[in-house]
């Protein structure tokens, strides 16, 4: 008679909700779908490279880094593909397919792995990838095209933000965007049909995807509302446009998808509040006083590190209120 | 009716559908008892008789000095074949004294005794002479929550029926089945505090309950509990887990915290789980010791889910298969509920007074989780009932951090284990903090000691 199998002991709890990182990633893959299937409408065949280019390297550099440094297989929990994913959506379309790989490769292995992998990187991944590539191509990366014209042969345009930056007005980025009403800039650039990375024009479809994040419990309000409030407040205070600043560039994009990024972020309420409030007000330093027209980016990397401090600001423990709360 | 309840919290699935209409079966005649002298928090007892001694049921056959102090009762009638370690539901392993029945029927019960009569003295005397704990789950005696020093006055007594553990539904059971019971022994409680307030908490998942428990208050006011000046209400709180919890269920009655290292009675709160109370009316009114105990047994391998009252000290495989049929495909027991019972290794451990079910799992359900990477996201701290950061107590107890981890609030963690059942990485959170509890103890406790060099 075979033995029976032994009673599984093991420290309660017994049960586990069912959620797991893969899940997590798979909505957060979910989410991004529909302004990269936009991306690749807008800009055809040069925006669909970049991007399969760019998880294809994801995944490449970590099964191998993986496999070189005999750590354990981690490509089923599906993050490479998130970080890949978010790469190619911060590069401009044209980007060359070489680039994207050394994007890829300065993501995944610098920024990730040489941490320990995920749970362990200090910096967002594709945005560090992303930051290499502007240091170290920043023509290419500041090469933009115009939606729905074959980028190959295709004049140049500047985004929105660079018209801004070179002291264009409203009426000129009209003019850009092929409307006749300045106030109608706003309404384009919601919808998207503008030049820009792959994945940030649409702000509607980045909400889409971040409604669903929200519905599906993979993120929480507090930081990108409190990062794009504090933008839109800072710019005021700048004297810039506040809702052409929140509408163009990446801003939103950043604070659906790279500010609520687990592990380069805040774990705790107060500090998701600062790191929003600090993004906003760096992107916003950027766009009026730096050198480069987006600030967005940089913002997050920046706050980034300050993540290790902000988490030591923890909620009120129970059971600490002074004195005796009696009725 | 307001619906409340605390800050944080998760919702497993209830699985309650499983044993909640079955009603109570009574199984009192086992053929032995295993009867523990440590199952309740305290000193263990000595025993009060020795191997071929025969006893009766109701006759205390342990006890101690100890401040703790809570004597056992022999549950049945019989003769006691030996005293010596068996396997226990917390995995202690302590001495037992192991009663076999033979066949009589006595019973050595006190005498019954009004307790709105007595003394307060004589009342607390009398629910420590029935050797009752809390039994919820903790094993804290009764007569001491009831035995507040004169510096932390008392106002408010819960009574919890809130039983946030997916499947167990004793309590359920028990508040259906025995509410002019659990009322009575609100009504003792209130008596001997020298309070006019008690409140009767559940969750509305058992909304049904209302009227049933409305009904068994106005009787007890108009019938034993008459002319006291008793205010009992009943509360329906959030079907949140673990809402049950003492902390939680005062701050969602109360908006009262209680302090770190401090008891309910330094909030001015007393709570008593309902079966906890059924017993304590039962002292009083048949003179009947803690010697039976309702818990429900469920799970997906049980094939009879149901709520049962036996002896305690009941072993479980002597319950096999005559009352609990068990399905083939056996792979975990779970004495408790899923969320903080203890997996046992084997089916020959006695039902406890502070057993309040035993789940029995298959191997679909029955999983283990090799531990991941903490990804931090930040779910475990959404849900902490205490308001702790797990993930970062986790951080500080890996870097042996025992300072920071103090800081956190290590200490201040009820082990409920809800971070670990949100956790998407399988980090074992709750697991690690009461090891890392025990370890901060000590270490704190080696600093005192330098200190005082």
């Amino acid at each position: 008679m075979a033995e029976k199998p032994r009673l599984l002991l093991s420290s309660s709890p017994s049960i586990y909700s069912g959620m797991n990182v893969q899940r997590l990633m798979l909505f957060v893959i979910i989410a991004l779908l529909p302004t990269t299937l936009y991306g690749v409408y807008l800009y055809g065949m040069p925006a669909l490279t970049t991007v399969l280019v760019s998880i294809l390297s994801c995944v490449f550099f970590e099964v191998t880094f993986r496999k070189l440094t005999k750590a354990k297989q981690n490509y089923k929990d599906l993050s490479a593909i998130v970080t890949g994913i978010l790469l190619a959506l911060v590069l401009p379309p044209s980007t060359p397919w070489w680039m994207t790989v050394i994007g890829a490769l300065a993501s995944i292995v610098v920024a990730k792995e040489f941490f320990g992998g995920l749970g362990h990187n200090p910096f967002n991944p594709a945005l560090i990838g992303r930051a290499v590539l502007l240091m170290s191509f920043p023509a290419a990366l500041t090469t933009w095209h115009k939606p729905f014209q074959a980028i190959a042969d295709a004049t140049t345009t500047a985004t929105p933000l660079n018209i801004i930056k070179l002291g264009g007005t409203l009426s000129d980025v009209a003019q850009s965007l092929g409307v006749t009403q300045p106030a109608d800039v706003y309404l384009t650039l919601f919808l998207g049909n503008r030049a820009g990375c792959i994945g940030e024009s649409s702000i509607l479809l980045i909400l889409v995807g971040g409604i669903f994040l929200l519905a599906t419990g993979t993120i929480r309000i507090i930081t990108p509302l409190s990062m794009i409030l504090t933008a839109f407040l800072f710019s005021l205070l700048l004297g810039m446009d506040p809702l052409f600043q929140i509408l163009s560039g990446g801003l939103v994009f950043g604070a659906v998808f790279m500010a609520t990024d687990y592990v380069s972020t805040p774990l705790t309420p107060k500090g998701k509040i600062l790191f929003g409030v600090g993004a906003g007000i760096i992107t916003m330093l950027i766009r009026k006083f730096g050198g480069f027209p987006e600030g967005t980016s940089y913002g997050i990397l920046i706050m980034n590190a300050f993540t290790p401090y902000l988490n030591t600001l923890v909620t009120k423990k129970y059971g600490y209120v002074s004195g005796r709360n009696n009725p | 009716m307001q619906v409340k309840t605390f800050k944080g919290g998760t919702h497993p699935p209830e699985k309650k559908e499983l044993a909640k209409d079955v009603p109570i079966e009574y199984h009192l005649s086992p053929k032995q008892v295993v009867i523990h002298l440590n199952q309740h928090t305290g000193a263990p007892n000595q025993p009060l008789v020795k191997v071929g001694d025969k006893v009766s049921r109701g006759q205390k056959i342990a006890s101690s000095e100890g401040k703790l102090m809570i004597p056992h009762h022999a549950s049945i009638c019989g003769v006691v074949k030996k005293i010596e370690p068996r396997p226990q539901a917390n995995l202690q392993d302590g001495v037992a004294i192991v009663i076999e029945a033979d066949g009589r029927t006595e019973e050595a019960f006190l005498p019954p005794l009004d307790p709105f009569a007595c003394t307060r003295a004589e009342a607390i005397e009398r629910i420590k002479e029935a050797g009752i704990v809390g039994m919820g789950g903790a094993g804290f005696p009764a007569w001491m929550k009831l035995s507040p020093p004169p510096t932390k006055p008392i106002d408010l007594v819960i009574a919890n029926g809130a039983e946030c553990e997916p499947y167990l539904t004793i309590d359920y059971r028990t508040l259906k089945e025995q509410a002019p019971s659990v009322v009575y022994g609100l009504g003792v409680c209130l008596q001997v505090l020298g309070v006019k307030r008690g409140i009767i908490a559940i969750e509305d998942n058992k909304i049904d309950l209302v009227p049933i428990l409305a009904e068994a208050v106005t009787d007890f006011l108009k019938g034993p509990g008459a002319g006291k000046g008793f205010d009992i209400s009943i509360r329906v709180l959030k079907t949140k887990y673990p809402q049950g919890g003492e902390k939680m269920l005062i701050t969602a009655l109360t908006g009262r915290e209680v302090p770190s290292g401090g008891l309910p009675m330094d909030v001015g709160t007393v709570v008593q789980n309902v079966g906890t109370l059924k017993a304590i009316a039962e002292a009083f009114l048949q003179g009947k010791p803690l010697i039976d105990r309702g818990f429900t047994a469920t799970g997906s391998a049980c094939k009879t889910p149901k709520n049962l009252v036996v002896p305690i000290g009941t072993v479980l495989s002597d319950l096999i298969p005559d009352v609990i049929q068990i399905g083939e495909d056996l792979r975990r027991v779970i004495f408790g509920g899923p969320m903080m019972g203890v997996s046992v290794p084997t089916l020959e451990i006695p039902i406890q007074k502070n057993t309040s079910g035993v789940v029995f799992m298959d191997s679909r359900e029955a999983l283990v989780y090799e531990e991941g990477t903490c990804i931090r996201c930040g779910r475990c701290i959404q849900a902490c009932s205490c308001r702790l950061s797990p993930a970062l107590l986790n951080e500080a107890i890996l870097a042996n951090d025992w300072d920071l981890a103090d800081k956190l609030g290590l200490l201040d963690c009820i082990e409920c284990g809800t971070c670990s059942y949100v956790c998407p990485a399988h980090v074992y959170l709750v697991q690690r903090f009461r090891v890392g509890k025990l370890t901060l103890r000590a270490v704190k406790a080696a600093k005192t000691k330098k200190g005082g060099n």
